[in-house]
């Protein structure tokens, strides 16, 4: 009996320790999200500044990099100018698109003129847009390819480097 | 001056389009719900899903303007005629899983109601064998002890035997 329970309890560690080691292995920021592989919700949204409409089909032959992002987001700051750098480098051969939702056009505005840009945001006024690309905060970014195809996502504010690294994932055919 | 604010805003959306849920879910399958019932169901189904900026809130608790807009998008999908089936699907495709807050009976999830029910019984089990091993002396030997092929009681009583003659 007691060889027994030390099988059975020898088996429910190295379930639990196998799980842990799964669970510590992963990278919080790399969400497992199903849009992975799927077509990236269609969406037609108005820029900000200009008020013309912006549709993702119209970026259809080249990466594009979704941002989801607000203006009372501590960690959206500090993301911003990577992205403005990395804008200005990869575009037009890569698209960069700011979402913006649960702001107002007046604070992004302020925003955008005092700290810059160097692609085109977006508003998604009741937040429809962010909920069918799964936001749970902000930043978070989605890497599209060229076909339309979400290949990743990245939770939280991007470095240079994890930008790079995410975007290779949407070069790749 | 209304009219023109109407006008101006009019213009200004006429191009827009959000995401739609009949890309993810396909045409509804249910019927439109209107009025006291809208209310009741949205809140209803509100309460099955997790409010993701949330701690293990349902959308139907929290007052995040994230929940809210979740909450409103639950009413316009009933008001619409999806079925309650359609529209956790349709967040679940966005969300995954996490968003339910009642998991799935498939897959790894799967193990969250199997295992509590496999511990319990595996439980009762060991519980049943150590009672039938607690039972068996009495049921198999009836007869007390004795002390008649204990070498060391025999000795002992040799001893005190030959001590006394």
């Amino acid at each position: 009996m007691n060889r027994t329970v030390l099988i059975v309890g020898f088996i429910i560690a190295a379930a639990l320790l196998g799980v842990l080691f799964l669970g510590l292995g992963k990278n919080p920021a790399e969400i497992r999200t199903p849009l992975i592989g799927k077509p990236a919700p269609a969406f037609a949204l108005r820029e900000v500044g200009t008020g013309q409409t912006i549709d993702l089909a119209q970026f259809k032959g080249k990466p594009v990099i979704i941002n989801f992002w607000a203006t009372w987001c501590g960690p959206c700051w500090e993301e911003h100018p990577v992205l403005v750098a990395n804008a200005r480098t990869l575009q037009p051969n890569v698209q960069f698109l700011g979402v913006v939702f649960q702001d107002t056009e007046e604070k992004i505005l302020g925003f955008l003129q005092q700290r810059g840009s160097s692609y085109p945001t977006v508003v998604d006024q009741a937040g429809k847009t962010a909920i069918a690309y799964g936001i749970g905060g902000v930043p978070e970014t989605y890497f599209v390819d060229a076909n339309g195809i979400i290949r990743a996502k990245y939770s939280g504010p991007m470095s240079s480097d994890i930008l790079q690294e995410n975007l290779r994932k949407a070069m790749t055919p | 001056m209304k009219t023109l604010a109407l006008v101006l805003l009019l213009f200004a959306t006429q191009d827009l389009k959000v995401p739609d849920a009949a890309q993810f879910v396909g045409a509804p399958k249910g019927t439109p719900v209107s009025g006291e019932q809208l209310f009741r169901e949205t809140n209803r189904i509100g309460g099955l899903l997790r409010c993701p900026v949330c701690q293990g809130m349902a959308i139907a608790d929290s007052p995040s303007e994230m929940a809210v807009n979740m909450k409103g998008q639950v009413r316009e999908l009933l008001a619409r005629g999806y079925t309650e089936e359609q529209i956790l699907k349709y967040f679940e495709l966005s969300y995954g899983q996490f968003v339910l807050l009642k998991p799935k009976f498939e897959g790894v999830t799967g193990m969250v109601w199997i295992l509590p029910v496999a511990a319990l019984a595996i439980g009762l089990v060991i519980v049943f064998v150590k009672l039938r091993k607690l039972e068996a002396p009495r049921t198999t030997n009836n007869q007390p002890p004795t002390t008649e092929d204990d070498p060391y009681v025999s000795r002992v009583r040799d001893l005190v035997s030959g001590g006394k003659s």
